[in-house]
């Protein structure tokens, strides 16, 4: 800083910053040091916790991946290809995002439990009201745009040339994306799953509609926090918030650092 | 012999209109035009990329329009090499042949092969991004000429490299075509590329061809302002043309090659004109009295402003300028063979 020269609207934007980071750390450090160290380690330990944490990881490692099944499809269909109702298709794919999670868990649940196709998929022994896969789709749902999103401008990053050259090395238009898009592709991939999984991690609001919180039956770790927090057993609620703060870190760091080594060729 | 028949193509701002060509077989055949001509349009067109609006393409005999990229057996190398990034320099190579199936020891013969054209042989096992742009550009010729392709069409491949590296690798293209002998359409909006590289040249303005022919051909006989002015034509006169053989400029009537009575525009390369202090001797040539007006070193060239009742541009070497001997302000005398003062009717292939 130049001494002589004070600039006092720096002072006070750099200040601003420093008192926001410090509000930050603090609200963190405050939920994971609030038990003593013996007490968390216990509840960590805990079979519900345990339970949240395994259903937790499942349920979002699976909706993760029919995100990345369903978002490179139609990612790669908006990024290349023109077709009546493209922009409309791009505001709705959006939606969900935008919506409150709440909401989309009334979607669902009005969906999967009194319209005619959730209830002939109920009776084809596909339940989703209440079940361990009803958090599966709601993850799905109101994640899938931002996998979406990561996908399509990852896509649209790579020059359709690449594809161009391939085809007059004999290549079909499937191989063309296989072999070329896709693996240059690998990054950004990469980080959008990242990204998509740590928010499937911490899902509340659509699971809570469609499926329910039952303790050891759809008790992942947000619902698991929520359900001791409102039954007064602070210790658990600690535990399964200090995991989710652990994970949330974590992936930040490996979206940070795949997404920002994304190439755009 | 590559032919494209009446080829319409319209995509956004840029189209081909009614393009016809012939490229005949191990032809070095150059798209010559300014950005936004629909040059690349008719490569990718070519190639396999887009399908024509109407119009036929032919590739030795056998009718390509509805043929897929794939099977066309068509080579493309971009000005930005495309080559793939996640792939060493010998899997960009071998990608075309893997997608043939080829047997592997076959593959292997096959890109020693190339690699040894290109002199690239030492870059088999590094990656693109680690390559210069020569580098860049002489695996990404690899790849396409590994293919053996039956028409091998480069967008504008030497226009993303410094000016040394260029001439390299225009000497090279050159030795390529002489080795593989594949027909080769290459596009540029540089005239340079041309006379060293070039068995015919055409001329492409709007998503129309305007002018075929020979480089010396299309340098001496612009059939067209347009043309004149992207090859260089700096002397550009409307003039009324007489049935003698002769053309009415101004007060000059200058003696021209090719007689068309009516209006006309005469073309006149500026350094096809001889300049002298005293009057030369006619022998059937042009001879006007003038004075200089600038006198402008250009390089190893002197450009040379002369006023003779209409403004003449001369560029002279620096040898001819010293035996010349002027200065601005003299009185000099212009002279030019009839053959040098090409004539064509006014307004041809003006734009609508």
């Amino acid at each position: 800083m130049n001494l002589k020269n004070p600039s006092y609207f720096r002072a006070a934007t750099v200040a601003i910053a420093l008192l926001i980071a410090t509000f930050i750390v603090l609200v963190l450090i405050g939920v994971v040091t609030h038990s003593p160290p013996a007490v968390l380690v216990e509840c960590l330990l805990s079979e519900e916790i345990q339970f949240a944490v395994r259903l937790s990881i499942i349920t979002s490692v699976i909706s993760t991946l029919l995100c990345i099944l369903v978002a490179v499809p139609v990612a790669y269909a908006l990024a290349r290809y023109t077709f009546p109702g493209k922009t409309v298709m791009n505001m709705l794919m959006d939606i969900p995002m935008a919506l409150p999670p709440l909401v989309a868990g009334v979607g669902l649940l009005l969906f999967f439990g009194v319209s005619p196709i959730g209830k002939s998929l109920a009776a084809a022994g596909l339940a989703f009201v209440f079940t361990p896969l009803g958090i599966i789709m709601a993850q799905f749902f109101v994640n899938l745009p931002y996998m979406l999103r990561v996908t399509r401008s990852t896509f649209q990053g790579v020059n359709p040339r690449y594809e161009y050259v391939a085809k007059t090395l004999g290549c079909t238009d499937a191989q063309a994306f296989w072999r070329v898009t896709l693996p240059m592709s690998a990054n950004g991939l990469l980080a959008g799953s990242v990204i998509t999984w740590s928010k499937g991690i911490g899902e509340f609001g659509a699971g809570l509609m469609l499926a329910g919180a039952t303790r050891m039956k759809t008790e992942t770790l947000p619902l698991s926090l929520f359900l001791n927090m409102s039954t007064g057993k602070l210790e658990y609620a600690i535990a399964a918030a200090t995991i989710l703060i652990m994970i949330s870190v974590v992936s930040l760091y490996a979206f940070e650092r795949y997404g920002g080594a994304t190439h755009v060729y | 012999m590559l032919t494209i028949d009446s080829v319409y193509k319209s995509l956004g701002e840029f189209s081909l209109s009614n393009v016809s060509l012939e490229i005949g077989d191990r032809e070095y055949f150059i798209v010559l035009g300014p950005t936004g001509a629909g040059k690349t349009i008719l490569l990718e067109t070519i190639a396999g990329i887009y399908s024509p609006d109407a119009g036929r393409i032919l590739l030795n005999g056998r009718d390509i329009t509805d043929v897929p990229a794939r099977e066309r057996n068509i080579g493309m190398v971009y000005q930005d090499y495309m080559l793939f990034p996640h792939l060493t320099v010998e899997d960009n190579i071998g990608f075309g042949l893997k997608s043939r199936r080829a047997d592997p020891a076959f593959i292997r013969g096959k890109m020693q092969e190339s690699a040894d054209l290109l002199n690239i042989a030492h870059l088999l096992h590094r990656y693109p991004g680690t390559l210069s742009g020569g580098e860049q550009q002489r695996v990404a010729l690899a790849r396409a000429l590994v293919m053996e392709p039956e028409a091998l069409l480069l967008d504008e491949p030497l226009s993303a490299l410094d000016v040394k590296t260029r001439e390299n690798l225009r000497t090279e293209l050159a030795r390529i075509h002489k080795a593989t002998g594949t027909t080769i359409v290459h596009i540029t909006h540089n005239f340079e590329e041309v006379f060293d590289l070039a068995d015919r040249v055409a001329i492409m303005r709007g998503g129309d061809v305007i002018q075929v022919g020979a480089p010396e051909e299309i340098f001496r006989r612009p059939n067209s302002d347009f043309v004149a002015g992207f090859v260089g034509v700096e002397n550009l006169f409307s003039g009324t043309g007489s049935s003698d053989g002769t053309v009415a400029v101004g007060n000059l009537r200058m003696r021209v090659e090719n007689g068309i009575s009516g209006p006309v525009s005469v073309a006149i390369r500026p350094e096809e004109i001889f300049l002298s202090k005293t009057a030369p001797p006619e022998n059937g040539r042009n001879v006007f009295p003038g004075r200089i007006e600038t006198v402008r070193p250009n390089g190893g060239l002197i450009r040379v402003a002369v006023e003779a009742g209409i403004p003449f541009r001369v560029t002279l070497t620096r040898q001819g300028f010293e035996e010349a001997d002027i200065v601005a302000g003299d009185a000099v005398y212009l002279a030019f063979r009839p053959s040098a003062a090409h004539v064509y009717p006014s307004g041809a292939h003006e734009e609508a």
